[in-house]
């Protein structure tokens, strides 16, 4: 179990992380710490990706001077899950930004729960 | 075979277009309206117990497995007679009563579409379509319950749902068993449970068998499940009391014989401690009812705590399985409709006429209008069951069976508790009389005047009576004719 | 290659396009793209449907030019056409029922954004319908997200952007715990394709080793779908988004988006994971147990609710636990009723929010059950079609309610262990259902003295008047006769494996 924890140890950092951000994400109750929180644990996952993804020794599968045999290269899809993830956590902390500044403009506080209980005394 | 099906339709139809129609402009328009609904469902009702024969009508089907059947068979025409005689009574006493109410087309609307469901309850031919009907009634019963709308009413009402929906689903959750383990869900005389599922799952079964007697005995008012019945029923306006009184919680036995005698068989659950635990809450009903009616100050009310206690003398007669009491039960459905309907006419009458609701207030009410009286003092004879009404021949087949049927313990102490039960009743419905008729001499017959109500109360009141009469002067051909039936499914 | 085969992926594109397009377009006219669209894709998905009964089996479209190990893929098999068509027709009523209220809620500059989000969240549930790739359909999760929280958001007031970040952050956890999960996944068996992880998945389970991380998998994916669903006890968010936003979102967000991650998370549970594997875990029966609580808890919320609108959104964490319930027994019938179940709540939720909306707009706009008495008499399409969903709610036969019920009974008969607690519950269930839908369906066919308020007729809401009667009649279609469905559902989920 340690030998493993060891020889693994990037899975094994990108696991707290995501516990971490997860946590940030799931318990503050500010905003902005959240969205915070909600970028480290996607970041947790592209690198959780790319440690599983990475063999020491072998480069990334563009053919420069000829192709070589499979052993040389690394498979590049986890690689590219990692883009495709970075585009949508991008667009995702846009949005959730956005909304936070219109929160922000009508409440002038980052705290959701004090604007829940503004919201209940306006009766809205 | 179809009149079933127009016998059903038309009155929930008719009862449909009186709610979606406009307010009409004339009372009197409304009132043949409903009049002709009336006279043309007894016809159609006729027609479909004359021509339908034994055939068997599947509507559709709700799954594979799920048909909507209605089918025609003896206890068919008990129920449905009954349901017929004493809605068209009701309603023509409705014509007059109904005047010092609001909302009268609505009232009419939900009566019709009662009337035509409970005439689909007693043509239902399996299981699945009486569980449908049988929440349908429940749901169309309930604006009757709430008519006026005030508080108290609408928490009746919502006591009243919420009774029957958990009895429902109890009784649900039976069927969802019965499916599995029998074979089909269609009523036929004896059962349907095959002597293979009984010896397998015969304890389950029987857990089964008594969620659904509890399930449908909450609509028959059976103890524990009881408490509904004293507050819903009074606030409804009279002939709607009536009807709930005396059919609509017929359909809970409509249920247990039903369900008891075509679906699990007497001979399953005979002998079992299903069969023992459904004595004891008869018996402690018949007699909780009594003493409860005995207690009560509000005529109304007193009355309906005396359906809680009546009913169970038919659950007890059910639940002994025995020929003669099983008998004797069929022929208090009838006697206990006809009679309680008259009774809460007499109240809804007395009511109307004067205002009065409590029974202290009733003296001398004998000498203000007599002949309603009269008829008062003939039915309640009858419940309490004496010669030569109705009730004295049914509870004599009921004590008779019990005496016979061998059961230790229940042969001897199910009579004795009808016969207190018996004695209570004329504790609790004579006073009327007794005050009504014989005020005492401080009475004061200065301020006497005649207030017989029109004869569009009366007559109703009239023929309900004569037929609980009639039942009890000439029982010998209905008593064959239950016999007949009976021999097929005890 | 029959031409039919490219519907599946003509109906996801036309809609990513109309999308695009609309956000150029005016807010009549992006009105009508939608519109029309919805119908395409609703002739589309029928006639899949019907080249996959005809054919007997399910079809596979590859995406691009490579083949099935790298490429992306489309499967179509009978439940994925029907859903699909299924979603459309649901999404065209509410889009009709909603429309006129739209137009009040929402500034007129900003109508075509409404549309350009819908056609993206028809696009995106069309995916998640019939993907058979796991990161495809990870990204589709996150458009239909972001596209929900669009439709809370369009109605600009403080409550529905509160509600909507609520709603991004809970379903931002869900997605990060789904995306975890396919990682993993990904990492145990070296594909991405559904059909390729379940045959890894197969010799793994066979070969006895990693078993935690199997177990682990399993775990993030349910859990993290389940949130996005709002299973209880993850769903705080969902009253104040379906309470407060437009009637139209309301409706597709209860009935649509949720429905298409419980959608998702069935065909991972039989293209992924296979059925017996995840039967075998012990994931399933903490489902069944959340579940059942959300069954109680949510009805008892909806009992304390004072709101009509929150009250019906309260009312879906319940049925959402029947769903739940339904998985979480692990047999074919229990997941056939609950599939059964996606449509009939379906039909039956949306129905309630616009009828209730309805009910609230002739009575002064106010939700709270005071003002909505006597409601039923000045809307009298709105009141029977209120009263019609809530006895489907409840359970009464002739109505789509009642065949769930009855399905997830039979299926609870058969499962040993698990029977006694979820006819209970379920018994429960119905009687506190009735409590409340009865209570306001009382309180609404409670006359008033001096009406105060107008009433409206027919001539005042056509397309509502026909949308609600359309909604009714589906119901009832639902409930009456409802083995045709049944033996589709039944030969759908034959077909997933």
């Amino acid at each position: 179990m340690g030998a493993n924890l060891l020889a693994n140890y990037g899975e094994a950092v990108a696991m707290i992380l995501f516990g971490i951000g997860f946590g940030n994400l799931l318990l503050q109750s500010n905003l902005i710490k959240k969205i915070i929180g909600l970028n480290i644990m996607d970041t947790a996952i592209y690198l959780f990706l790319a440690e599983k993804g990475y063999i020491e020794g072998r480069i990334a599968p563009i053919v420069v001077d000829g192709v070589q045999s499979v052993e040389a290269y690394i498979n590049p899809i986890p690689s590219g899950l990692v883009l495709t993830g970075i585009v949508v956590s991008v667009s995702v902390s846009a949005l959730m930004l956005s909304i936070t500044i219109r929160l922000y403009r009508r409440y002038h506080t980052l705290d959701l729960d004090e604007i829940s209980t503004r919201l209940k005394k306006e009766g809205l | 075979m179809y009149y079933m099906i127009l016998a059903i339709l038309f009155p929930i139809l008719a009862g449909t277009y009186l709610l979606v129609r406009k307010e009409m402009k004339n009372r009197r328009n409304l009132l043949i309206t409903v009049g002709a609904a009336l006279i043309i469902t007894t016809a159609l009702v006729a027609a479909a117990l004359c021509f339908s024969g034994n055939g068997m009508l599947t509507l559709f089907s709700l799954t594979d497995k799920l048909p909507i059947i209605f089918k025609v068979d003896e206890i068919s025409v008990i129920f449905s007679v009954m349901t017929v005689i004493i809605f068209v009574c009701a309603g023509f006493f409705s014509f007059e009563y109904m005047k010092h109410e609001e909302k009268e087309k609505r009232y009419y609307g939900f009566y019709m579409i009662v009337f035509g469901i409970l005439i689909a309850l007693c043509f239902a031919g399996n299981l699945i379509t009486f569980y449908l009907f049988f929440e349908m009634l429940t749901l169309s019963s309930m604006p009757l319950v709430l008519h006026n709308g005030s508080r108290e009413a609408i928490l009746a009402g919502l006591k009243y749902l919420f009774y029957s929906l958990c009895g429902a689903y109890m009784a649900l959750f039976g069927l969802y068993f019965i499916e599995r383990y029998g074979n089909t869900l269609t009523f036929s005389p004896g059962g349907v449970i095959s002597a293979a599922a009984a010896a397998e799952h015969g304890g389950i079964l029987l857990g089964v068998a008594m969620a659904m007697l509890l399930g449908f005995g909450v609509k028959a008012g059976m103890f524990p499940m009881h408490a509904w019945l004293p507050t819903a029923h009074p606030v409804a306006p009279a002939p709607a009391s009536a009807v709930l009184s005396a059919v609509i919680v017929k359909a809970g036995i409509l249920a247990i014989v039903r369900v008891v005698y075509y679906i699990f068989g007497a001979s399953f659950l005979r002998g079992t401690w299903v069969q023992t635990a459904w004595m004891v809450l008869a018996l402690i009903t018949v007699f909780m009812g009594s003493m409860l009616a005995y207690r009560e100050p509000v005529l109304k009310k007193r009355l309906a705590y005396s359906t809680v206690s009546q009913l169970s003398y038919i659950l007890f007669g059910l639940a002994v399985m025995d020929t003669g009491s099983v008998t004797g039960s069929l022929l208090h459905v009838l006697s206990h409709g006809f009679i309680k309907s008259a009774l809460f006419l007499c109240a809804g009458a007395i009511i109307y006429m004067t205002g009065k609701t409590r029974v202290e207030e009733l003296r001398g009410i004998g000498k203000e209008m007599p002949l309603l009286m009269w008829c008062y003092t003939i039915v309640s004879l009858g419940l309490i069951g004496i010669p030569p009404t109705g009730g004295f021949v049914s509870k004599w087949y009921l004590a008779e069976g019990a005496l016979s049927s061998g059961i230790p313990v229940f042969d001897w102490l199910g009579p004795v508790i009808l016969l207190v039960s018996a004695l209570l009743t004329a504790g609790y419905l004579l006073p009327v009389t007794i005050q009504g008729f014989f005020p005492g001499a401080d009475y004061d017959y200065r301020t006497f005047q005649k207030k017989e109500p029109s004869w569009f109360m009366t007559i109703p009141v009239l023929i309900l009576t004569v037929l609980s009469v009639f039942i009890g002067l000439f029982p010998n051909g209905l008593v064959n004719y239950l016999m007949q039936i009976i021999e097929k499914i005890v | 290659m029959d031409f039919v085969q490219n519907f599946p992926a003509i109906s996801i594109l036309l809609c990513l396009f109309a999308g695009i397009i609309s956000s150029g377009l005016k807010g009549k006219v992006a009105k009508h793209v939608n519109t029309v669209l919805i119908l395409i894709v609703t002739v589309l998905s029928a006639s899949t449907l019907l080249y996959v009964l005809d054919t007997g089996e399910a079809f596979v479209y590859v995406m691009g030019k490579f083949p099935a190990p790298w490429g992306n893929e489309i499967r179509a098999g009978v439940l994925e056409a029907f859903m699909a068509l299924f979603f459309c027709i649901i999404m065209l009523l509410s889009m009709f029922g909603g429309r006129k209220k739209l137009v009040d809620e929402v500034e007129e500059s900003k109508t075509f954004l409404y549309y350009v989000l819908t056609n993206l969240l028809l696009s995106s549930l069309l995916a998640l319908v019939y993907t058979n790739d796991l990161f495809t359909a990870y990204v589709f999760v996150e458009i239909n997200t972001i596209a929900a929280c669009g439709l809370i958001m369009i109605r600009q007031n403080g409550r529905t952007i509160e509600a909507a970040a609520r709603y991004m952050i809970m379903s931002l956890l869900g997605s990060g715990l789904l995306l975890m999960g396919i990682c993993m996944l990904y990492d145990l068996t070296g594909h991405l394709l559904m059909s390729n992880i379940k045959e890894q998945v197969a010799l793994i389970a066979a070969s006895g080793e990693y078993r935690i991380p199997l177990l682990v998998t399993i775990a993030l994916m349910s859990i993290g779908l389940s949130i996005k669903s709002a299973l209880f006890p993850f769903h705080a968010w969902l009253p104040d988004a379906y309470g407060y936003s437009t009637v139209s979102s309301a409706a597709i967000l209860s009935s649509l988006v949720s429905k298409g991650y419980i959608f998702l998370l069935i065909k991972i549970i039989y293209r992924v994971i296979g059925f017996d594997i995840f039967g075998a875990s012990k994931i399933i029966n903490v489902l069944f147990i959340f579940g059942l609580m959300g069954m109680i808890f949510g009805s008892l919320s909806a009992i304390k609710e004072n709101d009509i609108r929150r009250m019906i959104a309260f009312s879906s964490v319940a049925q959402i636990g029947y769903i739940y319930m339904g998985i979480g027994m692990g047999t074919q019938a229990g997941m056939a009723a609950s599939v059964f179940h996606i449509l009939s709540h379906a039909a039956t939720k949306s129905l309630l929010f616009i009828a209730a909306i309805g009910l609230t707009d002739v009575s002064a706009g106010s939700r709270k059950f005071i003002d909505l008495t006597g409601a039923a008499y000045r809307n009298k399409w709105a009141g029977v079609a209120f009263t019609v969903g809530s006895l489907s709610m409840v359970g009464v036969p002739l109505f789509s309610g009642f065949i769930s019920k009855l399905l997830f009974a039979q299926a609870a008969v058969q499962v040993n262990g698990k029977m006694l607690p979820a006819l209970i519950v379920l018994g429960i269930s119905t009687v506190l259902n009735a409590i409340y839908f009865m209570k306001t369906v009382i309180r609404i066919y409670t006359p008033v003295e001096e009406d105060r308020h107008s009433s409206v007729t027919f001539k005042d809401m056509r397309l509502y008047a026909v949308t609600l009667v359309c909604f009714i009649v589906l119901n009832v279609v639902l409930g009456v006769s409802s083995q045709p469905i049944v033996d589709l559902i039944g030969q759908g989920l034959a077909m997933f494996s």
